[in-house]
């Protein structure tokens, strides 16, 4: 007789609150439901009812782990809008700050992950060394989240030569973390045991199912927004797409420890490279049209669609999150594995519901219901 | 170090996740939460201190009360973060019920967006009467830290085109004819700097102050009064009369064929805006300027 297990929705092991049903029987997971709302905020709706510049602020808050890439990607759909050329300096600034921002993702990642598999000395030692990068991100931008340094037409903050000293102090302090993380997926690594061969995603239903990101290149599918369609300054920095074939929870784990080094990378490069000039320029009135951008954010491509009616108010803002993208692979990861393992699947597409909650998706079953603890 | 013990159960409902990391990173040793004695427990039967965070949405209000109902006494309940004080940037979302504090009673409110894990982590102590050593490098902001408001409140001409560029409608504009008041809610700002960027005299600052923790939501803002000016022709109030001298100023700055004409020219910026658009010909132009000149000749003499 199958049982229903509920996972959440409020749960601290996951950071937002989300309901997930599995259908389980004798220990394996036949069928799982997602219930999803308890973000929902009806951003979309408030997007139309601010300025171009407000709704910065507002992009911004759609999640706060990835907030710089939202306001990245809503600034440059919206300068193509305004048909605003951004000065070759403010591209470099961006591409260092969101990079930095992908470093503090990821990280928190492998600490969120640390702590679910229940690595405790792990988890504090990622987040006593990921600290070093939000003490750069709040000294370079002013607030240790939602920093809010890109703007319609460039960036908020210059970085001066004594600002990139200090970045390049910490980045090299987090190449150590990054050998550290890479150690720990290596042979009989700690993560190795706990994550090789769980939650596989084939490569074909990775694209059937529209997986993006991280998700979808621990699957073997090279795509990457930052190489396929190169915005900012990505396109004359020199870098890889990291991609692991293997689909499961440790080819994930091991597609972000690599990404983080290519991070690191990117900000030397760019640092290095840096050109002169202004940061920012006036952005001019809106024109009337419609325009669709797109960025890599930490989970994979983002998506925003604006369209403008010619006041400076916008019609309508669309916005598709990578993580509404890959809450769907989880019904195909869950499938068929064992209860134990159904925490660190979902962990492995580092879900960020606040993301994925401006749309909701109601579907409750009947039946009998229990309620574990998955510790 | 303490003996009293805290176990803290996050709830989130509606924010942007932000708020809940910091909570996460005040587990890190640097922060010393374990020294104050406080842990985080994974269900509210065991907890007796609810972290709220986010403003509540219509699915999560029937949950909050649920999770206030399990916690262990003296079931304290702490807003984190401004969308757990006022719902912030999404106060007009259709789906918001909140903010928590029409759901279940809150102690504490900890401003901030996302406040620091040292404003949380103070918020704690101060709430357990226990004083912390303040280290320049651990406690300290940075150069350019975007904290509580500050108005300086000799250059402030009263416009308000912070409360027009505000991203979250933080900024109100009141009036009560002598005086406008601009106040600035910290409680329910973004802390996005726009006000400090568009202000034209400078007046408005965001200061590295972030040790914001209070119990009474109605005291969290910060206010500016500036002197209205009375129209000359029929005595309403209708602009800050700094904000006259300022325009009178930048026009015969920018406009250099005012210049001689700048008495005048501030005479009928005296004028409201109602009176003005009587004036339909020169003629009455010109009365109504002489008129003005002796009225102010017999006021003086």
């Amino acid at each position: 007789m199958p049982e229903i297990v509920q996972i959440g929705p409020y749960r601290p092991q996951l950071v937002e609150p989300e309901r997930f049903e599995l259908l389980v029987e004798n220990g394996k997971i036949i069928d799982v439901n997602i219930e999803l709302g308890y973000v929902h905020r009806g951003i979309e709706k408030l997007f139309t009812t601010k300025t171009y510049m407000q709704n910065l602020a507002l992009a911004e808050r759609i999640c706060g782990i990835c907030s710089g890439v939202h306001t990245l990607c809503y600034a440059q759909t919206a300068e193509s809008v305004m048909n605003v050329n951004v000065p070759e300096r403010a591209k470099y600034l961006r591409c260092i700050y969101m990079e930095l921002e992908r470093l503090h993702s990821h990280y928190l990642w492998f600490g969120v992950l640390a702590h679910s598999l229940h690595e405790h000395d792990v988890f504090l030692r990622i987040m006593g060394e990921r600290e070093q990068v939000q003490d750069l991100l709040e000294y370079l931008t002013g607030n240790r989240m939602n920093y809010l340094i890109n703007t319609i037409g460039g960036v908020r903050r210059d970085i001066t030569p004594q600002k990139a000293e200090k970045i390049r102090k910490v980045l090299k302090n987090m190449n150590e973390l990054s050998n550290y993380l890479l150690s720990l997926l290596g042979e009989n690594g700690t993560f190795t045991k706990k994550t090789r061969g769980v939650g596989i995603l084939p490569k074909e239903k990775a694209l059937n199912l529209g997986a993006v990101g991280p998700t979808l290149r621990g699957s073997g599918i090279k795509s990457d927004v930052r190489k396929d369609d190169p915005y900012a300054a990505y396109g004359e920095l020199d870098f890889e797409i990291v991609t692991e074939k293997d689909g499961d929870a440790w080819a994930k784990s091991l597609v972000r420890a690599r990404e983080t080094l290519e991070s690191i990378k990117i900000i030397e490069q760019a640092l290095d490279n840096l050109p002169d000039g202004e940061i920012a320029v006036k952005p001019g009135e809106p024109l009337e049209k419609e325009e669709v951008g797109r960025a890599e954010a930490p989970r994979g491509e983002l998506v925003y669609y604006i369209r403008s009616n010619g006041t400076n108010i916008p019609e309508r803002v669309k916005v598709r999150t990578p993580s509404f993208m890959n809450d769907f692979t989880l019904i195909e990861m869950l499938r068929g594995d064992t209860l134990q393992n159904a925490r660190t699947i979902i962990e492995s597409i580092d879900p960020c519901f606040a993301c994925t909650d401006r749309v909701t998706v109601v579907d409750a079953k009947t039946g009998k219901k229990r309620r574990v603890e998955l510790k | 170090m303490t003996e009293k013990k805290i176990s803290v159960y996050r709830f989130m409902s509606a924010g942007c996740n932000g708020c809940d990391v910091q909570i996460l990173e005040c587990l890190v040793p640097r922060y010393k939460l374990g020294e104050l004695g406080v842990e985080v427990v994974f269900t509210p039967e065991e907890a007796n201190v609810l972290a709220v965070t986010g403003g509540i949405n219509v699915k999560g209000k029937e949950e909050l009360k649920k999770a206030y109902e399990k916690l262990k006494p003296p079931k304290l309940v702490v807003a984190i973060g401004n969308c757990a004080i006022t719902k912030e940037i999404f106060d007009k979302g259709y789906p918001m019920v909140g903010p928590p504090d029409q759901i279940v009673p809150v102690n504490f409110y900890v401003p901030g967006c996302p406040p620091r894990p040292q404003a949380i982590v103070s918020a704690i102590a101060k709430a357990l009467g226990v004083t912390l050593e303040e280290k320049e490098d651990y406690w300290g902001t940075p150069e350019g830290f975007r904290g509580k408001h500050e108005f300086d409140s000799e250059k402030c001409i009263g416009c308000g085109a912070c409360a027009q560029v505000c991203s979250s409608d933080a900024i109100e504009i009141l009036e009560n004819g002598e005086k406008r008041i601009i106040k600035v809610d910290y409680g329910h700002c973004s802390f996005c700097g726009f006000c400090q960027d568009e202000c034209p005299t400078q007046a408005i600052k965001l200061t590295r102050e972030y040790h914001l923790l209070t119990d009474n939501r109605k005291i969290t803002h910060v206010t500016n009064e500036v002197e209205m000016f009375k129209c000359n022709v029929c005595g309403t109030y209708y602009a800050p009369s700094r904000q006259i001298d300022w325009a009178v100023e930048r026009i015969t700055e920018k406009v250099s064929i005012y210049r001689e004409y700048s008495v005048n020219l501030k005479k009928a910026m005296e004028i409201c805006p109602n009176c003005r658009r009587e004036i339909d010909n020169i003629r009455k132009a010109k009365k109504l300027l002489a008129q003005l000149s002796s009225k102010a000749q017999t006021r003086y003499n």
